[in-house]
């Protein structure tokens, strides 16, 4: 299937061909500066795939364009063949995102945090209280539940952060970083979720610096380094694998002395 | 028939929605500014500090300070009504709450009223302590007009925090939002400062409710239009 052609629907359930994320010439300029220059993929649904790369490599920009919290700057990308510029509201209900901060409230208790996204994401009143207890237990955080987040360690954030992950059943979930400051059961957690989701026929992508850990859990992986994607592999993924000369047109685009 | 019936119960079960959503911030903001208290009694205590520190500088005939009187209690509910609506927004910031809270599915337009809901909340717990002080501190006998107070400080509230919670919305992410934010907000209620405090003046002038109501109607559109014009641009705060 060539890349060029992507497969935009207006709205609906995708069939079977219609890949989970699918980018053309993706770009994103923060002031001048791409962080994202010109990026076709293509995932298939319910794969895991890494996201790999340095920092600044253009990893959390890919993922906060899909999760619509990002405009591109040029190009286009979909998720589940609908464009995430044109209905954003129709991408928002099948994406989880599991960002690198952590989106919590300090004064609120672990169960309050959760119960306020299950009241966003419209969770029926008879069922939250349940989910919200049992996403609590997941990530082992029921003896602190109604503790302020205030005093929770960056792990107990990410821990809760994962947890609100649970609240729903998403299509799509893009997870930036999710091993950051966990520790080994933290981190196993993780592993755990990351095959839950898969068999849950769940696509994923993860971006992150721990490669070797995911190998085994990941179908396929993107490198992107300095917003160009310069690597595909494995199985699930797709694109269209670019050279530093890729930056060129971009050139103009970069603040003075940041040039080649 | 049918369809219209179905259309009308979809329309209903989406308003109802919005609203939940609505009062889920409303109540979220609420119980965290009520428990970070170093932020509600600043808050509350720069307004009764504006009405002390002018109270100072009209000097000390009682006659000055009833006729001032409307004029500051008006100030001192604005000027700390800006650290209010701005600190319901920088509690998003605290840890890219903001980012999050867009991509719910929900209508911008209903977060915009769920934040200025809780704006609202604010401003009118700022009036309550005002109205009181000024009544004290300026020797103004507020009791005999008090309905009507209430209602004006209601409406005032309520057109203060719709545009106070739209504008903080659009400088939250700036670097210099503390300042930005009364350097804009600040001229556009100009209007509605001037209708409160001229309905606040008439009705301790003794001047009955049904009298004011060029004021009462000034306020009423006022709030309306900002309402409006929060609910249908509010998602460009949430759009980085």
């Amino acid at each position: 299937m060539p890349l060029t052609t992507i497969h935009v629907r207006p709205t609906g359930v995708p069939d079977e061909t219609t890949p989970a994320v699918e980018t053309r010439d993706l770009a994103r300029l923060f002031r001048r500066s791409p962080a994202l220059a010109g990026v076709t993929l293509r995932v298939e649904a319910g794969r895991a795939i890494a996201v790999l790369g340095p920092n600044g490599a253009g990893k959390t920009t890919l993922l906060r364009i899909l999760a619509t919290a990002l405009r591109p700057s040029f190009g286009m990308a979909a998720v589940d063949g609908i464009d995430v510029a044109e209905q954003p509201e129709e991408i928002r209900p099948r994406v989880a995102f599991l960002p690198h901060s952590t989106g919590l409230y300090d004064d609120l208790s672990a169960a309050e945090n959760l119960r306020f996204a299950a009241q966003l994401m419209g969770l029926p009143g008879p069922d939250r209280a349940g989910r919200v207890g049992a996403a609590l237990d997941r990530v082992g955080l029921t003896a602190d539940r109604d503790i302020r987040v205030s005093a929770f360690s960056a792990g107990m954030r990410r821990r809760l952060a994962l947890g609100r992950l649970l609240l729903g059943h998403p299509r799509l979930l893009l997870l930036d970083e999710p091993y950051a400051a966990l520790d080994a059961s933290g981190m196993a957690l993780v592993d755990a979720l990351l095959d839950e989701w898969r068999a849950a026929g769940a696509t994923v992508l993860v971006a992150t610096h721990a490669g070797e850990r995911l190998a085994a859990r990941v179908d396929g992986w993107l490198r992107l380094v300095d917003g160009l994607l310069v690597e595909v592999g494995g199985e699930g993924a797709g694109g269209e694998v670019k050279t530093e000369a890729a930056l060129q047109p971009w050139s103009g685009a970069l603040p003075v002395g940041s040039q080649p | 028939m049918e369809r219209g019936a179905a259309g009308g119960i979809a329309t209903v079960t989406a308003v109802a929605r919005h609203l939940a959503v609505a009062r889920a911030i409303a109540a979220k903001d609420l119980r965290a500014e009520l428990r970070g208290r170093q932020a509600v009694t600043s808050t509350l205590f720069l307004a009764a500090l504006t009405l002390l520190i002018f109270g100072f500088a009209l000097g000390p005939d009682r006659a000055s300070l009833a006729a001032a009187g409307p004029g500051l209690l008006w100030l001192a509910v604005i000027l700390s009504g800006v650290l209010a609506v701005g600190r319901l927004h920088q509690l998003e910031m605290e840890d890219g709450a903001f980012e999050l809270l867009a991509l719910y599915p929900v209508p911008r337009a209903a977060i915009y009223l769920g934040k200025a809901l809780g704006g609202l909340a604010a401003m009118v717990a700022l009036g309550a302590l005002v109205l009181p002080l000024t009544a004290i501190l300026y020797a103004i006998d507020v009791a005999s007009a008090l309905p009507g107070l209430v209602l004006v400080i209601g409406l005032g509230a309520l057109g203060f925090a719709a545009i106070g919670t739209l504008y903080a919305g659009l400088t939250v992410r700036l670097r210099a939002r503390e300042v930005l934010l009364p350097l804009l907000l600040l001229p556009v209620v100009a209007p509605l400062l001037l209708a409160a405090v001229s309905a606040t003046a008439s009705l301790l002038a003794g001047d009955p409710l049904g009298e004011l109501g060029a004021w009462l109607q000034l306020l009423i559109g006022y709030d309306l239009a900002m309402l409006l014009a929060g609910g249908l641009t509010y998602g460009l705060a949430l759009e980085e």
